[in-house]
């Protein structure tokens, strides 16, 4: 049981580094971050429209 | 892992965020903690509430869920009048959300999760869920490539309640279709049955509360399945074997600006991490074997046929413009119409999802 329990703590592991890595990588190949774009904390009553996609949305 | 040590590497991401990108999204990763740790805490499984229901005849789940969608209704849609920034999540009423939706339910109980059901379960350890989540990335992702087409076989524009008759006969008109479902519900369990339990209860509330903060911090309702697609479409246009520009979703250019960007810009990424940080976190306080015993229990064809059923889920989440997050309770409550469409197709998916689980993995229980 012990020896289970260590298979799915080392599955774990190699989930949140393959999830880590991938963050990383992406962050480091991606456009750098504007931060002089950055939206206003509470976009309600900000009178800007959201810029995020959902997947609610055919485009 | 101790879980000191987890919270602290929490606080150092929050931190990068709010430092190295921007503050809304560091907000918006400790939304997506809660939710992830409400989700994980309370067991508030869609999959599981409607399993229930079918074949226990128990309504405390979907109980729940209407609670849920009536807490978030009640919020979202005043919220939806009174700031016009704020979007809906409306999406067309299609064949293509027909076909999906139907889909979705029945692979959502083959994989014993769906959207959310499958990040919180990754994050609390699961080794079929984790295994499933790049899968449902990948076929949330080839969903999105053959979405025009899906789309070209017939649709109708959006209908956003709240937009069309206003707040008040929004709101009435909703509480009036969650009250049809209650009804139908409780011909369906008879009578002597209890109907709210503790746990389904406040994953409800928190529920609600986070969806909420999410809508009107971010601008847009709680997604799920955008994030997946977003992150398989990164991959297979880095390693070159996937062509954006040819693609009439990913050339879009709202689709295309996040392809380019960091995914921690993207709103959905940012909550989906949250959400298996939160779950995972939760996973440390817990002292939970089920976790242990999945990998002791599957069988190699029940591997397979959950995580083919991952991939259908995300391939078929794409066509029904959302999950049980993105077009159910987000749709519902938010007042599209797409949503009301949603629910019984899906459900009518699951009865058949249903077979296929007994016939595969041999039981009927719950989580």
């Amino acid at each position: 049981m012990k020896l289970l329990h260590n298979k799915q703590s080392l599955l774990s592991l190699v989930f949140w580094l393959l999830l880590t890595a991938f963050i990383v990588w992406d962050f480091a190949k991606s456009a750098e971050i504007n931060q002089r774009e950055e939206p206003p904390l509470i976009a309600a009553g900000s009178g800007r429209a959201p810029t995020g996609a959902h997947c609610s949305l055919p485009k | 892992m101790k879980r000191w040590f987890l919270s602290a590497a929490l606080a150092a991401f929050f931190g990068f965020l709010l430092l190295s990108v921007y503050v809304r999204q560091a907000v918006l990763f400790l939304v997506g903690i809660g939710l992830g740790a409400t989700l994980a805490a309370a067991r508030f499984g869609f999959t599981t509430g409607w399993r229930q229901l079918v074949t226990q005849r128990d309504p405390s789940g979907a109980a729940g869920q209407l609670l849920l969608l009536a807490l978030a209704a009640l919020l979202a849609m005043p919220l939806l009048g009174q700031f016009p920034e704020l979007q809906a999540a409306l999406g067309p009423p299609s064949i293509s959300l027909i076909v999906g939706a139907f889909v979705f339910g029945a692979a959502m109980q083959v994989a014993d999760g769906c959207g959310s059901g499958t990040l919180y379960k990754a994050g609390l350890g699961f080794p079929l869920n984790m295994g499933i989540l790049p899968l449902f990335a990948l076929g949330s992702f080839l969903g999105s490539v053959h979405l025009q087409g899906w789309l070209a076989l017939g649709q109708i524009e959006p209908v956003g309640f709240v937009q069309s008759w206003g707040v008040p006969v929004a709101l009435l008109v909703t509480g009036a279709l969650l009250l049809g479902l209650a009804v139908l519900m409780r011909l369906w369990v008879g009578a002597g049955k209890t109907w709210f339990s503790k746990r389904w209860v406040w994953g409800a509330v928190l529920l609600t509360v986070f969806a909420t903060l999410n809508l009107v911090l971010a601008g847009q309702p709680w997604g799920v399945v955008y994030g997946f697609g977003l992150w398989a479409g990164k991959l297979v246009t880095a390693a070159g074997i996937f062509d954006p520009t040819a693609n009439a979703f990913w050339s879009q250019a709202s689709n295309a600006k996040h392809l380019g960007e960091s995914l921690l810009l993207d709103v959905t990424s940012i909550t989906n991490i949250g959400i298996l940080a939160g779950a995972m976190w939760v996973s440390m306080k817990r002292s939970d074997s089920s976790a242990n015993s999945q990998l002791q229990s599957l069988t190699a064809k029940q591997w397979a046929v959950g995580l083919l059923a991952g991939l259908v889920m995300g391939y078929s989440s794409r066509l029904a413009f959302g999950c049980n997050v993105g077009a159910m309770l987000s749709g519902i409550s938010t007042g599209s119409l797409h949503g009301w469409i949603w629910l019984p197709l899906a459900f009518a998916g699951t009865l058949i999802g249903l077979k296929i689980r007994q016939a595969v993995f041999k039981d009927d229980k719950a989580e």
